[in-house]
């Protein structure tokens, strides 16, 4: 029985490590291949074993071919983005979770709805409008449409960090004639500073991986790092070591953010419809 | 007393500051999105086509008609529920058998979840670029140092059509089975043990429980993760983009790709209009009946 048992848990193992070398693999090939000189990279069959340069990083952050612009463009859209994001959607979403007004549900069912509209229908619209004011490569022009996905998205996983304060704490500051102001400032945002945080780190990784609007509404001036993937692929090359020299150095940081805040992320990718996934 | 005669009551006040507080999120939504849909709505309705613009003008239903006898638009929509059929049934079932299989050893499940972070947080583009280069590539791709070790020869994996379709719908339950997964796992937590002890003693089998406890337990989980996964295939761009452009010929473009193609690299904005809007009313009709679904069973 004993042994039975055994088996069956070194069988289930194996399959979770296998689950885990698919999911790992490319990755971490990447991070190889980021190491390798073109000779190592292009070497048949492939070495495990080689020795590993800093070259391509050199070259994709001081060369000519330099992503240092791009991962400012990517900066700059994306804090943009997710300051606008959050300083409208802690409002809404407070008042969603918890106060009374008029047409109050479907009010929270247009903002999933727009949560809901593909990029594509979106893009089409905003390209004929900013062509004509001149808004297509500006900063303010790809922040405005990144606010599609990210303010309703934050606007609802903001309303389930509300929804888990209790309500005898409004009510007590209320009683002490705080002001409804006040009380939301002092005593409820403290509150869902968590929430706040979690908040924004999803509105950011979002935002750094977009790449439909980028390539469409942006150009030579607004770039940000995803469309300049494409830097090290022509037709006639492709620039292997380097490109996954970029593509780690463009993903490292929602790598860190993503393992940093592991915990939430059940929450954040739902939209705060399932919790936990963390510690239990 | 006499400044509650003076203050409105407090419902009123309530109401006014819930408006404040509400209202610039909702303008600014209705601007962002609502606004340029009636725009892209309206633009359906021309011919607009930046590579010949003396031929633009109002051509009413006419870039609907045109669709009727379009094969690329009929090919594009059959690609799109294939993509989306395969890849959403995929995700949900290795991610449910893996999330079951990881709740029997509670020890190696850190692991396997920042394992499975990984994918989810990378940009659909990179991940696009990483498989066309460094899995699917002939001879030098992971994938091909398997199939060749295991005598199944190389194989031109995103060049001949077939196999195409397949490696993106691959690269896409790749992505984001992770996602299924984690909520999965999840959901699966939070099922109280001692109903499962009660079934054991009651001799039910190990399907049985499956079928008959945990199922009904997460099912609300399963069509949140459905709803959420079907959304993103439907509007999956960046990845396929990176990893095929569509191609070769149309053999990867679904209805997305095909309506983003049209616009912008033929420059037919108003025929592109219009698929966007059939694309839109399919997601929106999609996700309307899985939420009357997900209502009726809970």
């Amino acid at each position: 029985m004993r042994s039975r048992s055994g088996i069956r848990r070194l069988a289930l193992a194996m399959v979770a490590g296998f689950g885990l070398a698919v999911w790992v693999m490319p990755i971490v090939w990447g991070l190889l291949t980021s190491f390798k000189t073109e000779r190592d990279v292009l070497a048949y069959p492939p070495v495990w074993l080689f020795k590993p340069t800093l070259d391509n990083y050199y070259e994709v952050i001081f060369g000519a071919t330099s992503i240092l612009p791009n991962l400012i463009s990517s900066l700059v859209i994306t804090m943009s983005a997710t300051l606008v994001t959050m300083a409208f959607a802690i409002p809404a979403a407070y008042a969603l979770a918890r106060l009374r007004f008029p047409a109050k549900q479907a009010s929270g069912f247009y903002v999933l709805a727009t949560q809901m509209l593909p990029p594509v229908g979106l893009i089409i619209p905003y390209y004929l409008a900013l062509q004509r004011i001149g808004g297509l490569d500006t900063y303010s022009g790809l922040t405005l449409i990144y606010l599609t996905f990210s303010l309703p998205f934050a606007i609802w996983l903001m309303v389930s960090y509300f929804e888990d304060i209790p309500y005898e704490m409004e009510e007590a500051a209320l009683l002490d004639r705080a002001g409804r102001l006040r009380t939301l400032l002092y005593v409820i945002l403290p509150q869902v500073r968590g929430g706040i945080a979690v908040t924004a780190i999803f509105v950011f990784l979002n935002a750094w991986n977009e790449f439909m609007f980028a390539v469409v509404l942006g150009g030579n001036r607004v770039r940000p790092v995803t469309v300049a993937m494409f830097n090290f692929i022509s037709v006639e090359q492709t620039q292997w070591s380097k490109l996954a020299a970029a593509a780690m150095l463009a993903m490292a940081p929602v790598i860190i953010i993503g393992i940093l805040a592991q915990r939430h992320i059940v929450k954040g990718l739902t939209f705060g419809a399932v919790k936990g996934g963390g510690r239990r | 007393m006499s400044a509650a005669a003076t203050a409105p009551p407090l419902e009123v006040q309530e109401r006014r500051f819930a408006l404040a507080l509400f209202v610039p999120a909702l303008a600014l939504l209705l601007l962002t999105t609502t606004v340029p849909l009636v725009y892209l709505v309206w633009t359906s309705l021309f011919r607009l086509d930046l590579g010949m613009p003396w031929l633009s003008g109002f051509a009413g239903l006419g870039n609907y008609v045109k669709m009727g006898s379009d094969p690329r638009f009929w090919n594009s929509l059959l690609l799109t529920f294939i993509y989306t059929g395969s890849t959403v049934v995929l995700q949900v079932v290795i991610g449910l058998s893996l999330a079951l299989l990881v709740m029997q050893f509670p020890k190696g499940q850190g692991i396997l979840r920042i394992a499975a972070i990984l994918p989810i947080v990378l940009a659909p583009v990179v991940v696009g670029l990483f498989w066309r280069t460094l899995v699917l590539a002939p001879d030098f791709g992971l994938v091909d140092l398997v199939t060749v070790a295991l005598g199944l020869g190389s194989h031109n994996w995103l060049g001949d059509p077939q196999l195409a379709l397949i490696s993106v719908i691959a690269i896409h339950t790749w992505q984001w089975t992770p996602f299924a997964f984690l909520v999965l796992l999840a959901s699966l937590a939070t099922l109280p043990p001692d109903i499962y002890e009660a079934a054991r003693l009651d001799r039910a089998g190990a399907w049985q429980r499956f079928r008959h406890i945990t199922l009904p337990l997460i099912r609300p989980a399963i069509v949140m993760v459905v709803i959420l996964r079907m959304m993103t295939a439907l509007s999956a761009f960046a990845a396929i983009f990176a990893a095929t452009g569509g191609g070769p010929g149309s053999a990867t473009e679904i209805l997305n790709l095909y309506a983003y193609r049209t616009s912008f690299s033929e420059l037919n904005l108003g025929y592109g209009a219009s698929l966007a809007v059939v694309l839109l009313s399919i997601t929106l009709a999609t996700s309307y009946v899985m939420f009357r679904l997900r209502r009726a069973r809970a």
